[in-house]
């Protein structure tokens, strides 16, 4: 797996390279800024693109900014946001236009190899990824008439899978249960809450969401 | 500025009126009897009778004008231009005394300096710009030279054209009959130019000047333009037929011209006298016409409308900023006298309390102005000094509230780029040394690592929120609508966000609107509310912002939120389970 990362604190940047090296992932740039991030997307052509939120100038949300230009552009490059902030705002803000190969993570799951190897992987593989941290606040919201009150403990489990972006064989392989059982449980869960069941994975992750920050 | 004068009894202006009644009837003796054919008083009875009005109306109008402002020299002119306006008939007294016509000869050419005087220093009494002093120092000077002159060197004898007095001259030293000549001719000329320039510094002010001041040249402009007319007819005439004859119909027509011109400069500085004192009549009444607690500004209105100057400003005089306020309490510019304007310090025990820039129309505003008008005065400074205050205030409040956000966003950078920074590094040092202990087979090291690894995501997870709750980021990237979304993700009670303006505003309001509703859920919160409503609108130049909640009833006032609002002019309505904000954002 080709990829590129974009982090303008060198230290940062340099310890997340390593990592995903030693993990057996090619690195073919690295950029300090948005523009660098870009150029290099342009040139090199990975996989996938691990951007930093926060970038120079302002140092907000330009690399959020980047990454919808990625997606935009470069409809093979996936790109892996890494946030300070949890923030379902801009997770949503993420995925809203190209809801396929994107995801959010909380910048300190970096040096948790295992889960950003397997977020890549999955974006590689045209998922979605959503950090488990953003999932269980919009879960966790207080709702006046909570219409997640009618959800059996596994079916909110699933739904909060469903939220992260994982597919129905992931869910299957994360409970210990067959697909078969997981597909039973998200059309259970789609029907209690009154969503469309929608076949396409991507646009599904969309509508969990928008539906818990409702 | 107009100095204060004390009123005092002046024995001089006693004097005046009775001895300009013995000076007017002895010149109409004169002009009945002896002067008959030597004065142009004693040519008919129109002529007894126009120079008789014209001199004494002149020093009445005079004393009328004095007495009723002591400190003008108006008056003074008037009645000293009244008295020598005799002067020539005194001269034609055939076979009086040579010393009284001698006398006469030299104080006749006064008359002209006198009145060219008072024009140009009506109404105040000063003569402003520099044209104008010139010309009434030279007029003078000229008028000494000539007389001295005409005194030392003329023999009336040897004047060819000699009709009013032929005989006498006192003052003679040495009789010089060609330079005697030489001198009345330029003194004639001299005289006609003269009345042309006052009639050209009549017109500049008349253009000049700004409404209230022009209207008070006018009862005095058209007399003055009538008498320069007189004078230069005269010279022409002269020119023409140097004898100057009181039968011949065009000279005795010039003189009953220049004696109109002089009744109606009398008339004009009577009627002006008379308008003065039904306005320091309206001035003293003012106090009683702005009631209890009249708004900011009315004493200036009612100052203004009481002298029919709408250009009349009062500025008052902070001694603790140093500057001049209105009446609102905005600072201005320290008022100036220009052409037109005059400018007049009110002092009340030695502190100077305001000044007032009115029309020159109205010489000495500070005496007219009654007890009750300066204590208006003194209240209204002091409304403006306290109005002044609270705006120097409310700008602090908002230098305050300005500083604490900026400070507040530098803080939660600061975290960010620093503390985390720092954070994200120790965990991947920890996460790397736990990597070599397991390879090193160190079980007990790399648990105790891996705590520390937890201990350190912890601590990355507590700084995040710090961060967030002293600054959200998105409040200042994404604006209201999505913060106020971000807080009700995470609010300890169910939060409907209602209508969110999806719009920008100044980052004060934006802040302002967050913080406002983050203390609001929490204070619903800490009131066992079981939901609450939030909405953000704009109302024409206001976002108006309401929290309602279902909590018990509220005890705190929300100071702090109504500080913060206040500094930005807005308004908070803080009610048991609802509060709502005006925010101006426009």
């Amino acid at each position: 797996m080709r990829v590129i990362v974009a982090d303008d604190v060198l230290l940062t940047r340099e310890g997340i390279v390593r990592l995903l090296r030693d993990a057996g992932i090619e690195v073919v740039a690295e950029a300090e800024d948005a523009q660098a991030l870009l150029q290099h997307v342009r040139l090199a052509r990975p996989d996938v693109a691990l951007v930093d939120i926060r970038m120079p100038p302002t140092h907000t949300d330009e690399g959020l900014v980047a990454a919808q230009t990625i997606r935009a552009e470069h409809p093979e490059v996936g790109v892996l946001v890494l946030s300070q902030y949890v923030e379902p705002s801009y997770a949503l803000r993420l995925i809203q236009e190209h809801p396929e190969r994107v995801g959010y993570l909380l910048k300190e799951r970096v040096f948790d190899i295992a889960t950003v190897v397997d977020a890549l992987r999955r974006i590689v593989d045209g998922e979605t990824v959503i950090d488990p941290t953003i999932v269980s606040r919009l879960v966790g919201r207080r709702r006046r008439q909570d219409p997640l009150a009618g959800l059996s403990e596994r079916e909110r489990e699933v739904l909060g899978l469903v939220a992260e972006g994982m597919s129905n064989r992931a869910i299957a392989a994360r409970l210990y249960v067959t697909e078969r059982t997981v597909e039973a449980h998200v059309t259970q869960i789609f029907q209690k809450l009154h969503l469309p069941e929608s076949p396409d994975q991507h646009r599904r992750v969309l509508a969990v969401l928008a539906f818990l920050r409702a | 500025m107009t100095a204060v004068s004390i009123p005092r009894v002046n024995l001089a202006r006693l004097a005046a009126g009775p001895a300009a009644l013995a000076v007017g009837l002895g010149a109409l003796a004169v002009a009945q009897g002896p002067g008959r054919f030597t004065t142009y008083a004693g040519r008919s009875g129109l002529t007894a009778t126009l120079t008789v009005a014209a001199g004494l109306g002149l020093v009445a109008a005079g004393l009328v004008a004095a007495l009723s402002r002591p400190a003008g020299r108006i008056g003074d002119l008037a009645v000293l231009a009244g008295l020598v306006w005799f002067a020539p008939v005194w001269v034609g007294w055939d076979k009086g005394p040579p010393l009284v016509r001698s006398l006469a000869m030299l104080a006749a050419g006064l008359a002209f300096p006198l009145l060219l005087h008072l024009v140009l220093a009506y109404p105040s009494g000063q003569l402003h710009g520099t044209a104008a002093r010139v010309l009434v120092a030279s007029v003078y000077l000229e008028t000494v030279v000539v007389a001295l002159g005409q005194a030392f060197f003329r023999k009336p004898f040897f004047d060819p054209n000699c009709w009013a007095n032929c005989t006498d001259n006192s003052f003679l030293v040495r009789s010089l009959p060609q330079l005697a000549r030489a001198i009345e001719v330029a003194d004639r000329w001299f005289t006609a130019a003269a009345a042309a320039a006052l009639v050209a510094l009549c017109a500049r002010r008349l253009l000049r000047d700004s409404g209230p001041a022009r209207r008070a040249l006018l009862p005095i402009v058209p007399a003055a333009g009538l008498l320069a007319g007189a004078v230069i007819a005269h010279a022409v005439a002269l020119q023409r037929r140097p004898l100057e004859d009181p039968s011949d119909p065009a000279f005795r027509t010039i003189y009953a011209l220049g004696c109109t011109a002089v009744i109606l400069l009398a008339a004009g500085l009577v009627w002006a006298t008379v308008r003065t004192r039904s306005q320091r009549r309206a001035v003293a009444r003012i106090a009683t016409s702005l009631g209890q607690a009249p708004p900011p500004g009315s004493l200036q209105a009612a100052l203004a409308q009481a002298v029919g100057d709408p250009e009349l400003q009062i500025a008052y005089w902070l001694p603790d900023a140093e500057h001049y306020v209105d009446a609102t309490g905005r600072p201005v510019p320290e008022p100036v006298a220009s052409p037109g304007r005059a400018v007049t310090a009110l002092v009340r025990d030695g502190r100077r309390i305001a000044v007032v820039a009115h029309t020159a129309a109205l010489p000495d505003l500070e005496r007219e102005l009654g007890a009750a008008v300066r204590l208006a005065l003194e209240n209204e400074r002091l409304q403006a000094e306290a109005l002044a205050q609270l705006d120097q205030l409310r700008a602090s409040r908002v230098r305050i509230v300005q500083t604490g956000d900026s400070e507040r966003r530098r803080l939660e950078r600061d975290l960010h780029d620093g503390a985390q920074q720092q954070l994200l590094a120790l965990s991947y040092d920890l996460r790397l040394a736990r990597a070599q202990a397991q390879a090193d087979g160190d079980s007990h090291t790399g648990s105790l690592l891996t705590e520390a690894t937890g201990q350190a995501q912890a601590a990355l997870g507590e700084l995040r929120d710090l961060a967030h709750g002293i600054y959200p980021a998105i409040l200042a990237e994404a604006g209201l609508g999505p913060a106020l979304a971000s807080l009700a993700d995470a609010a300890p009670l169910p939060v409907e966000i209602g209508d969110a303006a999806q719009g920008r505003y100044p980052a004060a309001v934006e802040t302002a609107a967050y913080l406002l509703v983050a203390e609001a859920l929490d204070d619903a919160a800490g009131r066992d509310a079981s939901h609450a409503s939030v909405s953000a609108m704009q109302d024409g130049g206001r976002l108006v912002v309401t929290v309602q909640d279902d909590g018990t009833n509220r005890t705190s006032s929300m100071v702090q939120l109504a500080d913060r609002v206040g500094a930005l002019d807005g308004s908070l309505d803080v009610e048991p389970t609802r509060l709502q904000a005006e925010l101006p954002c426009a």
